[in-house]
């Protein structure tokens, strides 16, 4: 990885170059070459501008080098006429300055007939040149002969360096239209190849500004694209892949990434919401219970402090009176409401629930004078087992009510408590009575819920009102479990068992 | 991955531009360069230094034989380090041999190769170039009397000799009048040919025959003079003469033409001079029977040898004698020396 990252880093991608630096890379090559090229076409123009500059110096040139032959010719003529020092001076100055044009020209034998021309009017200029210093120096010396002689001959000296003059400013006029002729032909050359290339170089650039625009808008109209999807909900859709390093690439990653953090986000939420809800609705569910259970108890139960506290003075005035059996009577009544009205809103402790069901039986053998044989069995260890308050209670009431009562044998509830010995085992209560028995139809109504009968049971005077299906529901809403809670019955007047199954957590 | 693409073609497409613009440069630099280049390498023939300049003036009546031999002499001359330029007095020129002496040495040649026909003042003007240390070849006719360097060419009388053996082998029992057409200035017009001729005739017939030799000297007409003068002699009253002997180039052309446009070929047999284009078609054609010519590659070969020699060790042969050449529709060319 570290090595793939080193590699990148080495070979820098033109992706991976920033709109800025790409911009910038494309403005400036491209100018580059507009401005190289121009460079280019401005100097070739002006060398064959210089070229077209040399056609005329030459001609111009040679203009000079006659006009300075035609003072010296002049000036010597003008001595030999008449003599003066003025005449003379203007000789010498003549001579210096066509000397100083002949200076100019070629001296070596060349085949090239301008430069054999140029050397030709150079040597041939020196002879002249002799021939006139001797026709002035001979007319100084008043040798009339000489002088004139000397002057015949510098005379048709003159007529050849012009007649050479003539020649050659022919040939350079020739030469040089030749030379006009082809630097007019580049010149319409390099144009024709100068505005192929600005051509091109504009379809270039337009097609490279384009590719760039739609590099960098293509995928903005993809993440608009994209974005709204997202705000729709649609958490799935991703921008394409990107490995490039520019801002494009970055903030294609960026946005991928905010779109997969969003959906983790949205999904937490979501399964919280759901969490909580549910809870919600448990404990709605719950407290439903419970406030029905104790509603249907304090239906039952007028002002039951009262009622406990007149059962209590009752039993002082039982003890008072040594009337024993009373006296434990009502305590036990005064225990049993007491239980009832301060754990309806708790759990309670196995033993407590225990107590409760024997006080229940107590009161209710009182009532109906011993009638009711109850048996416990009770591990001794699982007394602290915690459980919701009000189960066992109402169990044996229903053993009580729709089991023994009206039977013409002796009635028998067995209440056991046991433990499983393996682990992760459960705790098992069971409430047994060898009563009218009950159907399987009645069964699965009871476990269902729905009871036709229910009302008439809550309306007899001697229940506590907490029906079998509430302790159902609310033993799995404390043990979040189903399946807590089984009736079997063996068919009629076989007696009904009702076994509870509670988590052992050991 | 879509988005690569377009990234790419963003390079391909600086490339592209990259090599246009290169490509640019190079057709740029490419055609210039070829354009200079053929300028310089043109140059480079034109602008070769020579140490010596050598000159070569001659009249117009041979053209084509001087043309032949200026192409011979200006190589040799470069191999000897020494350009050689040709100044012909002809048409179109205002000056006379005279004068391109004149200009020459004022101009400073090293050499001089000169075709003398005996013109009025050329001598003088040789002495007076050899007055200036500048050597004379003279070629054609030697002016013996003249301080020229060297002579390039035949003599008279070998020259005679050869024109009298042509004569000679043309006259018959028919031949009446034989007519020398020369091109020579009066000083040489007593000369060996005449008299080669004329004996070569009494040689094969005998004395009094009563073939006359007549010779006409066609130099000093102005410039369409020779060919009026041509015409003329095959107009005249007394018809042309049965054999017409011509001593140059242009003469010979002249008399060829007129024979043919006159409708006298068999009448008139031409004795030419030097093997030009025109000549030898006819000479090929039987129309001329012979053709006498001097080995224009030998005239340039000692012509340069001699300005050379002097050059460097100061002297030279005064004589160089050339070839002869003798064409004939029968033989082709031999030669004598």
């Amino acid at each position: 990885m570290a090595q793939l990252e080193k590699e990148r880093k080495r070979k820098i991608r033109w992706q991976d170059l920033s709109l800025t630096a790409k911009v910038l890379i494309e403005v400036i090559l491209m100018t580059v070459i507009m401005f190289t090229a121009n460079v280019v076409m401005f100097v070739q123009v002006n060398r064959m501008a210089a070229g077209i500059g040399q056609v005329y110096e030459s001609n111009v040139g040679l203009g000079e080098l006659a006009a300075a032959l035609d003072e010296v010719q002049n000036g010597t003529y003008n001595y030999l006429l008449v003599k003066t020092s003025d005449s003379l001076e203007k000789y010498y100055k003549s001579e210096e300055e066509f000397r100083s044009l002949l200076d100019r020209l070629n001296s070596r034998v060349m085949e090239n007939p301008v430069m054999l021309l140029e050397r030709n009017i150079r040597i041939t200029a020196e002879s002249y040149l002799t021939e006139t210093e001797a026709a002035i120096t001979h007319k100084r010396g008043r040798n009339v002969e000489k002088y004139r002689e000397s002057f015949e001959n510098a005379q048709k000296l003159y007529e050849y360096l012009n007649s050479y003059i003539y020649e050659l400013n022919d040939q350079q006029f020739s030469d040089n239209s030749q030379s006009f002729l082809a630097v007019q032909s580049e010149i319409r050359s390099l144009a024709v190849i100068s505005m192929v290339l600005l051509v091109i170089m504009m379809g270039v650039s337009i097609l490279m500004l384009f590719f760039m625009v739609r590099g960098v808008v293509s995928p903005l109209s993809n993440l608009a694209v994209t974005a709204k999807y997202v705000g729709e909900g649609d958490f799935n859709i991703k921008m394409p892949q990107n490995d490039s390093l520019d801002e494009v690439g970055v903030m294609t990653r960026a946005f991928n990434t905010m779109v997969s953090s969003l959906e983790e986000y949205m999904n937490l939420t979501r399964e919280n919401m759901e969490k909580e809800q549910r809870m919600k609705e448990k404990e709605l569910l719950m407290e439903a219970h419970l406030k029905e259970a104790q509603l249907k108890y304090l239906q039952s139960q007028i002002n039951p402090h009262f009622l406990f506290n007149s059962l209590n003075a009752g039993a002082q005035l039982a003890m008072l009176e040594d009337a024993e059996q009373t006296s434990i009577f009502v305590e036990k009544m005064a225990d049993f409401f007491r239980y009832n009205v301060k754990k309806g809103s708790e759990d309670a402790t196995l033993c407590e629930e225990i107590e409760a069901v024997e006080n229940y039986i107590y009161i209710l053998n009182v009532r109906f004078a011993g009638d009711i044989h109850f048996y416990k069995e009770i591990d001794e260890s699982v007394m602290e087992t915690r459980v919701p308050s009000m189960i066992l209670q109402p169990v044996v009431e229903n053993a009580v009510n729709h089991g023994i009562r009206n039977i013409d044998r002796e009635g028998e509830i067995r209440l056991s408590v046991t433990r499983e010995k393996e682990q992760g085992g459960c705790i098992l209560i069971s409430v047994k009575d060898n009563g009218k028995g009950i159907s399987q139809e009645t069964i699965d109504r009871i476990m269902e819920g729905r009871s036709p009968k229910k009302r008439e049971d809550v309306s007899e005077g001697d229940s506590t009102g907490i029906g079998l299906y509430n302790v159902i529901s609310r033993l799995e809403l404390y043990f979040d479990r189903k399946d807590l809670l089984e009736i079997i019955s063996d068919g009629e007047d076989k007696g009904t068992e009702v076994l509870i199954r509670i988590p052992d957590h050991r | 991955m879509p988005q690569k693409k377009p990234l790419r073609i963003e390079l391909v497409l600086m490339s592209i531009s990259v090599l246009i613009f290169g490509g640019f440069l190079v057709v740029v630099f490419f055609y210039f360069g070829k354009v200079y280049g053929q300028d310089s390498s043109e140059d480079a023939e034109l602008n070769r230094e020579y140490s010596y300049h050598y000159e070569m003036i001659v009249g117009s009546s041979n053209t084509a034989l001087w043309e032949d031999v200026y192409e011979k002499a200006k190589e040799d001359a470069a191999a000897e380090n020494a350009l050689l330029t040709l100044r012909k007095a002809d048409w179109n020129r205002e000056y006379d041999k005279n004068d391109y002496v004149d200009m020459c040495i004022a101009a400073g040649a090293d050499g001089i190769i000169l075709e003398y026909n005996g013109e009025a003042g050329l001598a003088e003007k040789i002495d007076e170039a050899a007055e200036k240390g500048i050597p004379v070849v003279t070629i054609m006719n030697d002016p013996n009397k003249s301080a020229r360097l060297s002579f390039v060419g035949v003599n008279d009388y070998q020259m005679g000799q050869a024109y009298g053996a042509s004569v000679a082998e043309l006259v018959n029992e028919n031949t009446k009048d034989v007519l020398i057409l020369s091109n020579r200035e009066k000083e040489l017009e007593k000369n060996q040919m005449y008299a080669r001729i004329y004996n070569a005739i009494q040689e094969k017939v005998g004395e009094g025959s009563g073939i006359s030799v007549k010779e006409q000297n066609l130099i000093s007409k102005s410039q369409f003079d020779v060919e009026e003068a041509v015409r003329n002699i095959f107009q005249s009253t007394d018809g042309p003469p049965e054999i017409l002997v011509c001593l140059d180039e242009v003469t010979t052309e002249c008399a060829y033409q007129a024979m043919v446009d006159y409708n006298m070929v068999g009448e008139v047999s031409i004795i030419g001079y030097y093997a030009s284009d025109v000549i030898m078609d006819a000479v090929d054609k039987g129309l001329i029977p012979v053709t006498i010519s001097m080995n224009a590659d030998q005239i340039a070969e000692y012509s340069i040898e001699a300005l050379t020699e002097f050059t460097e060790i100061g002297r030279t042969n005064a004589y160089y004698t050339v070839d002869l050449l003798i064409t004939n529709n029968r033989q082709g060319s031999n030669g004598t020396a």
